[in-house]
């Protein structure tokens, strides 16, 4: 056997492992009960969750107490509410978004939310559903 | 309904702009099929005649005439405000500069293909200067990517199949339900025009210089990408010649340096006018420029390989040839729609996906015929034909009901045959371009080179699964969430370091073999000084973590490696510079990509990161017991002193943008930094900016203070103008006279009229009063006025306020007690006044030091003057050989 065969042989072989691991690490999306669940079993696990906005409801806001915190109610796919507490700023045009995606822990009552990446129908374009990411990257 | 249309009038519309352009992009897609089948014949015949090449050039110079003209009348139709057309409404409006117009083009995706379309027609006029003995079949493939391009732009449609959109479409005609609004049936609606006065605007992010340069950089470096291929297909038509090496290294080359520019262009435009404190976070669109990159990359150093000693010729064409079909998916995947939920970048989807997708399928075919035997090549054909044709003609009529399982058959069955189908092409191409040759040694270049190639596809393997999950997901049903930008990192940190440390050893081989001794001695040489100054720049940076500190040496290696090889071997002879030059920046863009991510600092955000931020409820009790909130930002009160770490920060004011409907707010926060006597040390001013865009809410913009060995970036997050604003309440009236001290109805904010100027103005007498109002320590002077018409018939009361107060006072009305107007005591003032909660001026900022990123912009150009002194070296050398 050549050495260059050897060679590609590993590489490969450390190919297949990195490929692995990043899909074994993945996530799917989840509802928050599927989300209190998994709270429950491995508190430390990230959860996605695509939910929509529950605009009937207040959305809590008050920088001058906390500028990083904020409370909302929303709606997963299967219909179930869940108060939402986001640690970051208010997104952009918070009250005209209809598709939020959730990532964070269903503690108890609430879902804590490090992320909201937001989906508004944008007046920009009525065709064109404009993404404003309300990211914060955390460290 | 469409009778009535039909015979509709509309007024003051440029029809024939619109008739031009169309007849521009008919023009381009028919020079270019002919164009193509002339270049194919001349090729096909090449002994017999050559009667048709001359056809072929000028055919195509017809194309690349109509290309220019497309642009120059869609520029026009933008310029002059041509709002009957809907890409000109969509994409740009009044208020929009012109040096900004030019970034109306690459917004909309028509805009984009005809871009790529202009990049590619100039890549064709160089070719066929340049490309001598090779141009007939090279041209061929160019051609055929104009042929699918252009269509892309043609606008038919067949029922329900569409090809390509038009940017010449109509826009009554595109979105006639825009018209159905009560004015237009008052006016009629032939005069639509006079109400679509304005276009919708282009993107405010797009609205920034870099946003001119970025994209026809990028493209231009997606559409170079093409011509290494065709000089790969080109050489397999030709029966695996080797002489496409040499043009094809030239041009992989100009690619790899120009792409990598325009990726390094639009990080540095993400940093400077985006908000997410950063230039790279494995978006799905920045990973779609980076995998052609990478491959592209790796493919010129086998070529490199594949010139020098003839091995390797299957991976060089495999290399190249999959880097172009990586720009084709990146095309797919950014024009799409697919990746809508995955990315921040926004995406139209114009209904195109089947024919990009077609096109993917298409330039595959064109590689498996021209490496199977000519005898084959029609038999061949005619099978991908009916491949492609039959699902359409069966979709196309078959009943409706039964067109779920229909795809749903075609989409697995899709998935084989495409995976078939690569296997299959993969081994004819190896069975094609296989040689026998000795084994090569462990001291040679090529190996290690090779190698080095090897772990630049391991990268690019990684990047491929995690971006084209969304992908799957569409195939699959799945629900698989998009790793975050953390996995990547994980992985390409360690992937990073054996391609940089090949980078640094493979120039001190030498082809085919390398005197042992003289290597050793070099390579020790390197490693005891590499190592050295990698532990030291370990503390001098203060990087922590195993893994980042071996990168940091690592990336140090490759720096010194290559330096001390192009002063040892190559002295003065810069032309010969190019290769180690390129590794010295990348090592340096690494270097610096490291430090500056992993030393960066959050410097509003909390001291170690994790903050308990309890909050006490009414009962007594803490609220959201146990949870962790982060602090990445801190509110700034205006006019009061901040610290924030060794600054103390002020938000001094803000400034509104230039222009009278300006909706750009500046806000000026300045910093000041002082030893420990209190002696200041360093002072600036930043100025972030918001725009509370009517149309798409409040757009921030980070303002960076740069410095050479760090950058202070900062951004507003949100600001008190954002606030619900509280109405007046509390309103209460007063008679009172001069310097009478008088209260709003809580008592909590004092006033009393100072002083009363009066002007005699044509419509009568205007009072304007100066009333001070004071609120605990703080006071403001206050300016109602009151006008009175020439018969006394009507008054008119503009009342004052002040927010940062909470007062607000109006003048009801005068009592005039003595009429003369040398005693000024005898007027008396009838005055409400009302009152809230005062409104704090403040802003919630986020401040983030990066340290060292300059090393990342310097790197790019040292990277990109290395590409291109390695091109103008190769370009000689080929035009020597050309001449010998």
């Amino acid at each position: 056997m050549k050495k260059l065969h050897i060679a590609l042989l590993l590489i490969a072989a450390i190919g297949i492992a990195s490929v692995v691991s990043m899909y074994g690490s993945t996530t799917q999306y989840v509802s928050f009960n599927e989300a209190q669940a998994i709270y429950r079993d491995n508190p430390s696990k990230t959860v996605h969750i695509f939910c929509n906005l529950n605009k009937s409801k207040e959305i809590e806001y008050d920088p001058q107490k906390n500028a990083e915190k904020l409370v909302f109610y929303a709606v997963d796919s299967l219909g179930v509410e869940s108060k939402v507490i986001f640690n970051g700023t208010i997104p952009p045009q918070f009250q005209q978004i209809e598709k939020l995606v959730l990532e964070g822990h269903a503690i108890e009552n609430a879902f804590f939310a490090e992320k909201v990446l937001t989906k508004c129908p944008s007046k920009y374009e009525e065709t064109q559903a404009s993404e404003q990411s309300a990211v914060i990257p955390k460290q | 309904m469409e009778t009535t249309a039909a015979a509709q009038k509309f007024i003051g519309e440029w029809l024939w702009i619109g008739n031009l352009g169309h007849s521009l992009t008919v023009i381009a897609l028919i020079s270019a099929i002919l164009s193509t089948l002339f270049y194919f014949v001349n090729e096909q015949n090449k002994e017999v005649s050559s009667t048709g090449f001359p056809w072929a050039k000028r055919f195509f110079q017809l194309h690349v005439i109509s290309i220019v003209g497309i642009f120059i009348t869609l520029f026009t139709i933008i310029f002059y405000h041509r709002y009957e057309y809907h890409y000109a409404w969509r994409h740009s409006s009044n208020a929009l500069p012109v040096h900004y117009m030019i970034s109306c083009f690459w917004e909309g995706q028509e805009g984009s293909f005809l871009l790529w379309l202009f990049w590619n027609s100039i890549l064709g006029l160089i070719l066929q200067r340049s490309a001598k003995e090779w141009e007939s079949p090279v041209m061929v493939v160019v051609g055929f990517a104009q042929i699918a391009l252009s269509s892309m732009l043609i606008g038919f449609q067949f029922g329900e199949f569409k090809i390509g959109s038009s940017p010449f479409d109509l826009l009554r005609e595109q979105r006639p339900d825009l018209l159905n609004i009560p004015i237009l049936a008052e006016l009629g609606i032939g005069n639509y025009l006079q109400v679509f006065k304005d276009g919708n605007g282009l993107n405010p992010i797009l609205q920034n210089y870099w946003m001119v340069i970025h994209p026809p950089t990028l493209f231009l470096g997606f559409a170079t990408a093409l011509v290494p291929f065709a000089y790969s297909i080109a050489a397999l038509w030709r029966g695996n010649e080797r002489a496409w090496l040499s043009p094809a290294l030239i041009w992989s080359l100009v690619c790899v340096g120009i792409l990598g520019l325009g990726i390094i262009m639009g990080g540095f435009w993400a940093y400077e006018s985006l908000s997410f404190g950063g230039y790279w976070a494995w978006d799905p669109v920045e990973n779609a420029s980076l995998m052609p990159w990478l491959i592209m990359a790796a493919a010129a150093h086998m070529v490199i390989i594949s010139r020098s000693t003839g091995r390797h010729l299957f991976t060089s064409h495999l290399l190249i040839q999959l880097s172009f079909w990586l720009v084709l998916y990146a095309t797919f995947l950014t024009r799409s729609g697919i990746l809508g939920d995955s990315s921040v970048h926004s995406f139209t989807d114009l209904g195109l996906s089947g024919q990009l997708l077609l096109f993917l399928l298409a330039f595959l075919s064109i590689s498996l015929l021209v490496i199977v035997k000519s005898a084959w090549r029609i038999k061949l054909a005619i099978f991908f034909l009916s491949l492609f044709l039959i699902p359409v003609i069966a979709a196309y009529n078959l009943p409706n009901d039964a067109h779920d399982t229909f795809t749903s058959v075609i989409k697995y069955f899709g998935v084989v045959i495409f995976l078939l189908f690569i296997i299959v092409y993969v081994w004819m191409l190896y069975q094609r371009t296989k040689a026998e040759l000795p084994d090569e040694t462990l001291n040679s270049r090529e190996f290690w080179m090779f190698l080095g190639s090897m772990f630049l596809i391991l990268s690019l393997v990684q990047v491929f699964a995690a971006t084209s999950i969304p992908v799957f997901n569409k195939l699959f049903g799945s629900k698989t969430v998009v790793p975050p930008a953390d996995s990547y990192n994980k992985i390409q940190l360690w992937l990073a370091m054996p391609i940089m440390l090949l980078m640094a050893i493979a120039h001190w081989f030498k082809f085919k073999e390398t005197e042992v001794a003289v290597l050793k001695k070099s390579l020790i040489k390197i490693s005891i000084v590499g190592l050295i100054s990698g532990v030291l720049l370990i503390f001098g940076f203060g990087v922590s973590g195993f893994g980042f500190q071996l990168f940091l040496v690592i990336s140090v290696l490759l720096i010194i490696a290559n330096a001390w090889y192009l002063i040892e071997k190559k002295g003065m002879e810069w032309k010969r510079w190019g290769g180690g030059f390129a590794h010295v920046g990348f090592g340096i863009l690494l270097l610096g990509v490291l430090v500056s991510s992993v030393n960066k600092n959050v410097l509003t955000g909390s001291e170690t990161g994790i903050d308990l931020a309890p909050e006490i409820d009414e009962n007594g009790k803490i609220d959201e017991k146990g949870v962790k909130f982060n602090r990445q930002n801190q509110i700034l009160y205006k006019n009061q002193y901040q610290s924030i770490k060794e600054y103390d920060v002020k938000y001094i004011r803000e400034i509104k943008g230039v222009g009278n409907d300006s909706i750009d707010k500046y806000f000026s926060v300045a910093f000041v930094k002082k030893d420990s006597k209190g002696k200041v040390t360093d002072s600036f001013t930043v100025n972030p900016k918001t725009q509370n865009n009517p149309k798409m809410g409040m757009l921030a913009e980070p303002s960076t203070k740069h410095f050479i060995h760090k950058d202070i970036f900062t951004h507003v997050n949100y600001e008190s103008g954002m606030d619900r604003k509280e109405p007046y309440a509390s309103f209460k009236t007063d008679t009172v006279s001069f310097r009478e001290v008088f209260t709003s109805s809580t008592g909590k904010v004092q006033f009393s009229i100072d002083t009363m100027d009066k002007a005699m103005q044509s419509s009568g007498l205007l009072i304007r009063l100066a009333v001070k109002a004071k609120r605990l320590n703080d006071s403001a002077w206050l300016h109602p006025t009151f006008g009175i018409s020439s018969d006394m018939s009507s008054f008119q009361s503009k009342e004052d306020n002040n927010e940062s107060l909470g007062a607000l006072v109006s003048i009801v009305n005068l009592q005039i007690m003595d009429p003369n107007p040398s005693n000024p005591g005898a007027v008396k003032f009838v005055v409400t006044t009302a009152e809230k909660t005062p409104v704090k001026n403040y802003i919630v900022l986020q401040v983030i030091e990066f340290p060292w990123i300059n090393l990342v912009w310097g790197g790019t150009i040292i990277m990109v003057i290395g590409f291109a002194l390695s091109v103008s070296n190769r370009i000689s050398q080929y035009r020597k050989l050309m001449n010998a």
